[in-house]
């Protein structure tokens, strides 16, 4: 009667712990790929319109600059006017660049979820290897033994990945970071 | 003549907006792909100002920062991480290893150069 608590407590150890472990690294997936799917969008939203900004900037400066060709003068109100547009155009440049930072993040958050997936399969591997080694007819206390070193394993394997895996990345957004001098 | 810079980052398209934001200031820029390389540059040529990323392979930054401090001629150059990583705790090791700034990804190319330009001139 003992042995038979032991193995229902053992199984029930071992599918609440696969279910949490599980769940617990499929949830730190989920939100890896969330903030990359945000910062993604963000940077091509920032992206585009920066390319569109420049655009409009250096359409303007070949405008004013073929009326120059045409014998316009250059009066102080362009000289001012190219100065303005060459700004914003540098401005805007500085935008992309910051935008354009994004696949060194997201790359961060899908190698970290590349891992935390590979990390998973050697979970879900170290259950089964621990499992084979049992045979149809094994029950009672060997049952129960082997149940508690397949917990074990099962759970090891797990806290190993945790622990390996920090977050780096913990920006949502694509806009300029803090700078502190010591 | 131009200030050499030092840009320690294994993200080469994060080592080419550095590149580019650096040298439109009018800075001479050496790439290194990780901390390794990094080190490897360093001992070639003193540079005036080295800026690293933490999270590298073969060696991180905060372990660049720590070989380097050990040479003599890095004992004053200024060093500045450039990183993802923004929490106080890292903060703290990386002045403990002997960095004098923290920049936190994505950086803004005007804000760097004026960071650059204040501690190097």
């Amino acid at each position: 009667m003992a042995s038979k608590n032991l193995l229902g407590s053992q199984v029930k150890r071992l599918l609440t712990s696969l279910s949490d472990h599980g769940n617990q690294h499929l949830t730190e997936v989920e939100t890896d790929l969330v903030q990359t799917t945000y910062l993604l969008s963000e940077a091509i939203d920032k992206l585009s319109a920066s390319f569109m900004k420049v655009h409009q900037g250096v359409t303007a400066q070949q405008e004013i600059m073929n009326q120059l060709q045409g014998g316009a003068e250059l009066t102080p109100e362009i000289e001012s006017q190219l100065q303005v547009l060459q700004g914003e155009i540098a401005q805007n440049i500085n935008a992309a660049v910051t935008g354009l930072q994004f696949q060194d993040m997201t790359s961060q958050l899908i190698g970290r979820t590349v891992r935390r997936i590979a990390g998973l399969r050697d979970v879900l591997t170290a259950v089964s290897s621990s499992s084979a080694v049992m045979a149809p007819e094994t029950q009672g206390d060997e049952m129960v033994a082997m149940l508690h070193d397949i917990n074990k394993a099962m759970e090891d394997q797990s806290n190993k990945l945790e622990s390996v895996l920090w977050k780096a990345v913990s920006q949502t957004h694509m806009e300029s970071g803090d700078i502190e001098l010591f | 003549m131009a200030k050499s810079i030092l840009a320690v980052d294994d993200s080469g398209s994060l080592r080419q907006m550095v590149v580019f934001s650096l040298r439109a200031a009018g800075y001479q820029v050496t790439e290194a792909v990780d901390g390794q390389d990094g080190l490897e540059k360093a001992k070639m040529q003193t540079f005036d100002l080295v800026l690293t990323d933490q999270n590298m392979p073969r060696m991180d930054g905060l372990t660049l920062i720590r070989s380097l401090r050990a040479i003599p001629s890095y004992q004053r150059v200024p060093i500045l991480m450039l990183t993802t990583e923004s929490s106080d705790d890292m903060k703290a090791k990386g002045r403990a290893a002997g960095a004098n700034g923290w920049l936190v990804k994505p950086f803004d190319p005007q804000r760097l150069t004026e960071v650059v330009k204040k501690v190097i001139g």
